[in-house]
């Protein structure tokens, strides 16, 4: 049976510069106003995170890569859920940062995790819009 | 293979491939369809249709039933929308997320404790 991971991304233009969005996605302060109700982040590579959100949901993680600045990743997981990979790549532009965030769910082999993978989603995306025309 | 993000992997890898997803679209539009059949409009063996049509069957995306010496395969879409709830939900957090962080960082630099200033 083939495993590969599935991933969402997202990429936003934010009007600050990389060291303040770094801030605000490594602050617990921050991470408060826009992540989860409570946070608490050691920001250092294996490092715990926890975050607790106001219907009572709880997810616990720990920090996998830390490049001030310009990467940031961690996997966390829901109670009973399975696990999942979130990176931060932050890219300085002329009006502030391009913040990209690749969100990619492992079903068992997280090493097969390609940047390739994109390509197939787009193909999955016309697939899907198809079955539900069909 | 129980829980449902195990399945959306599987659903996922099966898709991964061009021919596969070929397929897929070929049974959506044609159920009911032979292995020979399918074959027909592939570049490909039909052992090689049937070896795809197989992992297929595996991620739960394909049924198929005997009618006579013949197998007839059909599309079973219920996978494909577990995976698309998936990405549905993620992206629907990752949205809610980023255009928090977004009003936040519009409101400027001095509301952050880091004092930091562009």
């Amino acid at each position: 049976m083939l495993n590969l991971p599935h991933t969402v991304t997202r990429s936003v233009l934010l009007p600050a510069a990389p060291a303040e969005v770094w801030e605000a996605l490594t602050g617990e302060a921050t991470l408060r106003e826009w992540l989860a109700a409570e946070v608490e982040i050691e920001p250092h590579e294996g490092g715990e995170l926890l975050c607790r959100y106001e219907d009572g949901e709880e997810r616990r993680g720990e920090i996998e890569l830390v490049e001030e600045a310009e990467r940031l990743a961690f996997s966390w997981r829901r109670e009973g859920g399975e696990p999942s990979r979130v990176e931060f790549l932050l890219d300085a532009v002329a009006d502030g940062t391009r913040l990209t965030v690749i969100e990619t769910s492992f079903a068992g082999a997280p090493s097969l995790l390609a940047s390739g993978w994109t390509a197939p989603l787009g193909s999955l995306r016309l697939v899907l819009g198809r079955l539900v025309l069909a | 293979m129980s829980s449902p993000d195990a399945r959306v992997g599987a659903v996922f890898g099966a898709l991964a491939d061009p021919t596969r997803r070929h397929l897929v679209e070929a049974l959506a539009s044609h159920p009911g369809a032979t292995a020979t059949g399918l074959a027909a409009t592939l570049p490909i063996s039909r052992q090689a249709v049937a070896k795809h049509l197989k992992l297929l069957g595996e991620a739960g995306l394909v049924s198929s039933r005997r009618h006579g010496r013949e197998a007839l395969f059909e599309l079973d879409a219920t996978p494909l929308a577990e995976a698309a709830a998936w990405i549905g939900a993620v992206g629907a957090e990752w949205d809610g997320r980023l255009g928090r962080l977004q009003q936040l960082l519009e409101k400027g630099g001095a509301q952050l404790p880091s004092g930091l200033n562009l």
